[in-house]
């Protein structure tokens, strides 16, 4: 304990454990704090007060807030750049270091930049380092990039575990101060759900660490009492060290706590989360040792830590004297208090400090601040009476000191509200901002709202409790709540101007990204005068802290650099997050969903490489990937050559019923189905409103009011909501349901494929004529209830066998035992694309793109003309009269050694593109490259096409008639 | 130390440089009024100012420069596209973005660090290997790169095997880049203002007036000006203010959501995108990592931000570069799209004389900005759509020629 | 995230629907001329300000209308698509 020489004694310290000491290291040094510091009051009890250097001049920055608001707190864990050093509490053995520095923290080879700044102006970088042409990217860009950033990410950085809750609750309530907690408390007592969410560790806000009386007794005294009473509450639900991060629509809000992320959902929503101080503008306003007046407050009440040893105060309001007081009872010299108010208030505290013999220099300023022989720290300030706005006598008084408390006004914490709408105004007379126009179910309490006492604080949320209760029709009438010594409103104290610009410039109105006094003016002299323009050329609110500390200052800057109001210049949109967050809270965990066929198992004991279609996991080929050419030919020619097993489960499956069934499908599909045979199927071709080829399947009719619709894996989800979209409309008699899930299908396939089924289907005649190609039947296969459908897509003599989904893996291994003495074997999707292509059939979306039209794809076969309607119908007429100048042919090549055309090479007409490949593949049974390419639309059989192989050669392909294989179609007809 | 900031060390005053006019009075009439003070509207004026001598315009916006999406985009400039109308035009913007800075005399920091498109599923990899063969036929430099490729790309990148949807492949563009997206705005308003052009910021257009089937003035929120000639070129809003115009058009308005990081030491030179999680990535020069995804899921007019994006967003973001877990989100913002049927703008004629259209910019918009305004001044200039954007003409939905874009534009803004 | 206040599921994420667009009254194909029909294919109101448009819940398919504002985000009110479409459409 003796190296923490800053250590106030066990009274104070709400947040630490006297008793438990932790060691940790700071840029390779050991320190000890105690459980419940954070790193920076931790460094700060042992007198380290340099955190990290700044991002543009490498200037020496420490804690300012101790409320995590600012980027000079950020730095380096091991495997985590850009942590607040003033909220990450330590653990034993956390290996701290400082960010963006070169050499070492203390000695920063850079630390020189600064005396550059005059070269810097406010946006230097548009106006130099492009001359000569290309020497930005060539010299300058890597230069900028090798300074830029602030921490290092770590590329094998542990993947910690995030998760997320959902929660709900009839009020929200953000913050725990005085007016958080009393709302809470109306709410609770009316009888509602509250969730309670406060970031730090303990209930109380600025009861915690404020002071509000000259006895600095009250704070404490309130606190206790609020706290029995929140504790007696069931209905208060309490979340400690939780962020609400944001608000989104609806009071949606993401509640961090650690490495989660709680969504919940609130019928109403109080913000009760206080106030911003702000820092004042003067030379050398950024120097460690210079600190808010609140952040002095945390460090002695929160953690026990004596924030110096002699102090200046720099004030404008009570809050100060306040801070003083406080310092003073802790054991901190006060050196001098600068009041910027020309004649102070006397209020009780201010009496009290004044009985102390404080020197109190009212109407006065620090002017500039200097720092010690290291550069790293104050030593000392130079005070000078205000003779106006931003002006100055240019006598001077210094003081030695090693601390500077500021407490020259406030913002409220307003992103929130603004998030949620809510409108930014400024009153000229306060200094101050205020918000307005909220959403009906948005309520402000406390400090937010401009209060400042304690008594109108708790009048604030005793008041907006009973406003959300009102609006959920709740009786407040009788409810108790904490008694107040006065009702009268008031604000908190802000001086207009605290700004002092000085020749040698360093009063930064921006710490993050080092931007003076005459950056900001400078802008507006450029012409970048409005306040998201200011922004965007100075940078000024870009960095880390989201301008919560230079938003007010720039806007007064603006306003009087452009001689218009505050209000008129206002502030740059509020955009979530509040606090930066961890990109893994975000996410959570990762839920990717997967369908597997019911087959699923077996394909992988077959040894399947397993490829992705949409969700969908289906087998590829049977084999190693290092034969992979060589298994999807043998596949094919077991479906050409004897017969083979493949699983088609994924396709899409709906049953349409009703009396209306066949004019539903005659609307929704090109072709005509009114007198579609029972016991048939026929092929569908659906096309969108625009005529572009969006699914195709068939239509089994197993009724005169029932059909079985298939659809293509990728697809049927759509065309399932797009019928129903449709007959929505329409309100024809039809019932439709998506049964894709429900079905397992088996295609068999080959020459041998009816002599196998017939082994384990009896009560269905496979003859070829009882059951010719097209038609459909029902009937048990292996003692499983089936629909068996003869189509033609891979060419062969088949039967597409759809049973229960549950059934699917029995069917599955009932043919395959049947099918032995054939030699029967599996096949996977890429064979039976090479098979479809053998015949030309199109795979819609493959061959298709997101305008191909029936008539480009030559399928005008499957448009009923007579048909009244037919979605799409209309647009294909209009296409009719203005054809498309592209067509998709059949093209061959002989097989060769050479390279081999690929998917997408692109179809050349002279030096102008016409098309594309959209398949190709060698195919085994013809012994030649075969492929479908969008070509000109006046390409005819028998003429030639160039195709730009990929490596630019260019070759002539002999367009042909389709199919490739087998021409007239008669081996599925057997 | 650049030579061009001597001056600004070594002067007493502030040698301010005034590049956005002060606000002065509207005149009654100008040659030229061009609605939207954008990247595409001060480019137009620009241009019009530098090659047409065409000097009486003004530009006029709702509120400040470049405001709209060109302060919302995430900065990419690419040429990748797959119908070889877009990929001619887009090359040419390119181009235009290589000089710019020079011909300007404003740094708009373009680079061309390269742009990696990764295909998670065979229909990736067909559609990029057919923008590869488009772009290498045009002399676009568009290349597939195989898996080891990519990792020699961007090494970081996770190549796991264990991914939902590995991937397979990358288009890898070489021209691709970033450019400082405001700069582009202001630089062209500089240039502008110097040689005349007139900037109105705060002047909401709030109707036009027809004569005769022609064009004749602009009313404004600070009164009516005469016109010879009126452009919109306010990319989210084309819908409404088309309206003013009695023109429809086919668009559809979506909120587009970006995010940024704080910044760290950066790490990622090239531009990483994925058609499959939507999702793209790239690293600014201040050590920011931004992240872009796709459309909002419904039309919007509100440039609100949403968790639900998010959330799917930086999930997806994670799965290429687990590591960004312990990275920091400091900001989410969105700008709104003009969504066209066939993902490609509208620009030039408009069934009103002399009232010219700039629009559809969906999230194309920027990447154009350069070539845009070239190609409407000289639309403006000699009264007759320029044959390079003629492919891009309102009437191609007449006889349903659209443009065949749908696949390129996923997720690669 | 906004609540849709479904009329067959009552209020859910909106995240659990898809927005379909404006609905709009088909006029009879037949009847129009190409260009006619091209506009009504293609141009679009896109309203700013109050459209009542097609939504669907995704995991029941069920369709319905919604008023909403497009300026403002609010939605304003739902309800069953057969408040609209009352009659069966012949051709």
């Amino acid at each position: 304990m003796d190296t923490q020489i800053n250590r106030l004694p066990a009274s104070t310290g709400l947040y630490v454990d006297h008793n438990e000491s932790i060691t940790f290291s700071f840029e390779g040094k050991n320190y000890t704090g105690l459980a419940g510091d954070t790193i920076a009051s931790a460094l700060a009890a042992n007198n380290v007060w340099l955190l990290s250097r700044s991002f543009k001049y490498h200037r020496p920055r420490g804690v300012m807030s101790m409320a995590g608001l600012e980027a000079d707190t950020l730095v380096q864990l091991d495997g985590e750049p850009n942590v607040a050093a003033d909220r990450r509490k330590i653990t034993p053995n956390l290996q701290v270091s400082g960010q963006n520095y070169n050499g070492s923290l203390e000695k920063d080879k850079n630390a020189n930049m600064g005396a550059f700044s005059k070269f810097m102006p406010v946006g230097f970088y548009y106006k130099a380092f492009f001359r000569p042409k290309g020497i930005w990217q060539k010299f300058w860009e890597p230069v900028v990039r090798k300074r830029a950033g602030l921490g290092k990410i770590d590329f094998n950085s542990p993947h910690s575990y995030f998760d997320k809750c959902y929660k709900f609750c009839d009020v929200a309530v953000i913050g725990s101060g005085p007016a958080g907690l009393s709302a809470a408390l109306i709410a609770a007592k009316a009888g509602t759900e509250v969730i309670l969410i406060e970031q730090e560790s303990l209930l109380g806000g600025s009861l915690n660490y404020s002071r509000f009386d000259a006895e600095g007794k009250v704070a404490s005294a309130t606190r206790n009492e609020l706290l029995e009473a929140v504790v007696a509450q069931p209905n208060i639900e309490v979340l400690t060290n939780a962020v609400c991060n944001a608000w989104f629509a609806d009071n949606w809000l993401p509640i961090i706590q650690g490495n989660r992320m709680y969504k919940l959902r609130a019928k109403e929503m109080v913000l009760a989360s206080g106030k911003m101080e702000q820092p004042a503008i003067f030379h050398n306003n950024d120097l460690p040792g210079i600190l808010l007046g609140s952040a002095a407050q945390r460090l002695i009440r929160l953690y026990a830590v004596r924030p110096g040893q002699r102090a200046v105060i720099l004030t404008a309001n009570d809050d100060g004297y306040a801070t003083a007081l406080d310092l003073l009872e802790n054991g901190v010299e006060i050196a001098a208090i600068a009041d910027l108010r020309p004649s102070p208030i006397a209020t009780p505290i201010y009496e009290q400090i004044n009985n102390n013999g404080v020197s109190i220099f009212a109407g006065h300023t620090v002017y500039a601040a200097a720092a010690r022989s290291d550069k790293n720290h104050i030593q000392s300030v130079e005070l000078r009476e205000i003779i106006g706005q931003g002006q100055c006598k240019n006598e001077s008084k210094h003081f030695d000191c090693d601390l500077l408390c500021v407490s020259i006004g406030f913002t409220p914490t307003y992103q929130l509200a603004l998030q949620s709408g809510g409108k930014i105004s400024y009153d000229d007379e306060t200094a101050r901002f205020s918000i307005s126009q909220l959403p009906k179910s948005f309520h402000l309490a406390g400090a937010v709202n401009g209060f400042n006492k304690l008594s109108s604080l708790l009048d604030s949320g005793n008041q907006t409790g009973k406003a959300v209760c009102d609006n959920l029709g709740l009786d407040t009438k009788g409810i108790t709540s904490q008694q107040t010594m006065s009702s009268t409103s008031n604000t908190y104290g802000n001086h207009p101007w605290p700004i002092f610009p000085h020749p040698k410039g360093k009063e930064f109105v921006d710490l993050d990204e080092d931007l003076q006094y005459a950056d900001i003016v400078n802008a507006c002299k450029d012409g970048y005068s409005e306040i998201e323009l200011v922004k965007r050329y100075s940078t000024v609110g870009m960095g880390p802290s989201q301008g919560r500390h230079s938003a007010l200052a720039t806007a007064r800057l603006v306003a009087n650099e452009t001689q218009r109001s505050v209000a008129e210049v206002g502030v740059t949109t509020a955009r979530p997050p509040f606090r930066a967050e961890k990109l893994g809270v975000i996410a959570g965990r990762s839920f990717e969903p997967e369908r597997l066929t019911a087959i699923h198992h077996r394909h992988k004991e077959l040894g399947a490489q397993m490829i992705t279609a949409g969700v969908w996991w289906r087998p590829g080929y049977y084999g190693q990937p290092k034969n992979r050419d060589q298994c999807i030919r043998d596949e094919n020619l077991v479906i050409r050559n004897n017969v083979g097993l493949i699983d088609v489960s994924t396709l899409g499956g709906l049953e349409v019923r009703g009396p209306d069934a066949a004019e539903f499908l005659n609307r929704m599909y090109t072709f005509a189905y009114a007198k579609q045979k029972i016991g048939m199927s026929r092929y569908l071709l659906m096309t969108n409103p625009a005529g572009t080829i969006i699914d195709d399947g068939v239509a089994c009719r197993f009724s005169d009011e029932h059909f079985y619709v298939t659809a293509t894996t990728g697809g049927v989800d759509n065309v399932y909501r797009t019928m129903l979209w449709w007959n929505t409309q329409w309100r024809l008699d039809v019932d439709i349901t998506n049964v894709t899930a429900a079905y397992a299908g088996i295609n068999i396939a080959g020459p041998n494929s009816r002599e196998v089924l017939h082994k384990v289907c009896n009560d269905i005649d496979l003859s070829p004529e009882g059951f010719p190609y097209l038609a459909v039947r029902e009937g048990t296969v292996a003692h499983i209830p089936a629909r068996l459908l003869r189509v033609g897509f891979v060419g062969e003599l088949g039967y597409e066998i759809h049973v229960p989904a549950s059934q699917g893996e029995a069917l599955w291994d009932a043919l395959l035992e049947v099918g032995k003495e054939h030699n029967i074997q599996p096949v996977g999707i890429e064979a039976q694309r090479l098979l479809r292509l053998e015949k030309g059939h199109i795979i819609v979306s493959q061959d298709t793109d997101a305008m191909t039209t029936p008539q480009e794809v030559r399928m005008t076969w499957a448009i009923a003309k007579k048909k009244p309607f037919f979605v799409g119908g209309r647009s294909l007429q209009l296409i009719d009269n203005h054809p498309s100048d592209r067509k998709l042919v059949g093209f061959i090549i002989e097989a060769s050694q050479n390279e081999s055309p690929k998917e997408s090479n692109i179809i050349l007409d002279g030096n102008n593109i016409v098309g594309h490949i959209t398949s190709v593949a060698y195919s085994p049974s013809l012994n030649k490259i075969i492929g479908l390419a969008f070509a000109k639309a006046d390409t005819e059989p028998g003429m030639q096409i160039s195709i730009k192989l990929s490596s630019g050669m260019v070759i002539q392909a002999q367009v042909v008639e389709m199919p490739f294989y087998d021409p007239e179609n008669k081996r599925q007809e057997m | 130390m650049p030579l061009g900031l001597l001056k600004y060390g070594f002067a007493s005053k502030y040698p301010a440089r005034r590049d956005i006019p002060a606000p002065k009075d509207l005149n009654k009439s100008y040659d030229v009024v061009i609605i939207g003070a954008g990247g595409h509207g001060l480019s137009t004026a620009y241009h019009l100012a530098r090659y047409h001598g065409i000097t009486n315009v003004a530009v006029l916006d709702k509120g400040y420069i470049g405001g709209g999406n060109t302060a919302r985009n995430t900065a990419v400039v690419r040429s990748n596209y797959i119908s070889p109308e877009a990929v001619a035009f887009y090359k040419a913007s390119v181009e235009l973005f290589k000089n710019l800075a020079n011909e300007l005399g404003y740094n708009q920091m373009y680079s061309q660090r390269g742009q990696l498109t990764l295909a998670h599923s065979d229909a990736s990899v067909r559609t990029f290997t057919l923008r590869a063969e488009v772009n290498k036929h045009l002399g676009v430099r568009s290349e597939m790169v195989d898996r080891k490729q990519i990792r020699e790309i961007v090494p970081c990148l996770n190549m796991g095997k264990n991914m939902r949807f590995p991937i397979q492949a990358g288009l890898w563009h070489r021209d691709g880049g970033t450019a400082r997206h405001d700069s582009i705005a202001w630089g062209y308003a500089m240039r502008a203002a110097q040689m005349g052009v007139e900037i109105h910021q705060r002047t909401e257009v709030t109707g036009v007036n027809i004569n005769a089937g022609k064009v004749t003035a602009i009313e404004t929120n600070r009164g009516t000006i005469q016109c010879n000639h009126a452009i919109q070129a306010v990319a989210g809003m084309s819908s409404v203010v088309a309206k003013m115009a009695g023109i429809q058009l086919p668009i559809r308005s979506y909120p587009l959501q970006a995010m940024v990081t704080q910044p760290v030491k950066p790490f990622l030179d090239p531009l990483v995108s994925s058609a499959g999680l939507h999702a793209y990535v790239s690293q600014t020069a201040r050590g920011e990592i931004v992240i872009g995804g796709g459309s909002d899921p419904y039309e919007l007019y509100s440039t609100r931000s949403t968790l639900d994006l998010k959330e799917s967003l930086i999930a997806h973001t994670l799965e290429l570069f687990p590591f960004f877990a312990e990275l920091k989100l400091l900001r989410q913002w969105a700008g709104i799209t003009d969504m066209t049927p066939d993902y490609s703008p509208i620009m030039g004629e408009s069934p009103v004389k002399n009232y010219w259209l700039d629009a559809g910019w969906g999230t194309w918009g920027f990447k154009a900005t350069p070539i845009s305004g070239k190609c409407m001044a000289e639309t403006i200039a000699q009264e007759k759509t320029a044959a390079m954007i003629q492919p891009f003409h309102l009437d191609r939905f007449k006889t349903f020629k659209l443009s065949n874009e749908a696949g390129a534009t996923a997720a690669s803004h | 995230m906004k609540i849709l206040n479904c009329p067959l599921n009552g209020p859910r994420n909106i995240s659990e629907f898809i927005c379909f667009g404006e609905v709009t009254d088909m006029p009879n194909p037949n009847e129009l001329s190409d260009e006619q029909w091209a506009d009504y294919m293609w141009m679009s109101n896109n309203t700013a300000g109050v459209v009542r448009e097609w939504w669907c819940h995704a995991a029941t398919s069920y369709w319905f209308i919604v008023e909403r504002n497009t300026i403002t985000d609010e939605i304003l009110k739902t309800y069953p698509a057969n408040e609209i479409f009352k009659e069966r459409v012949e051709f």
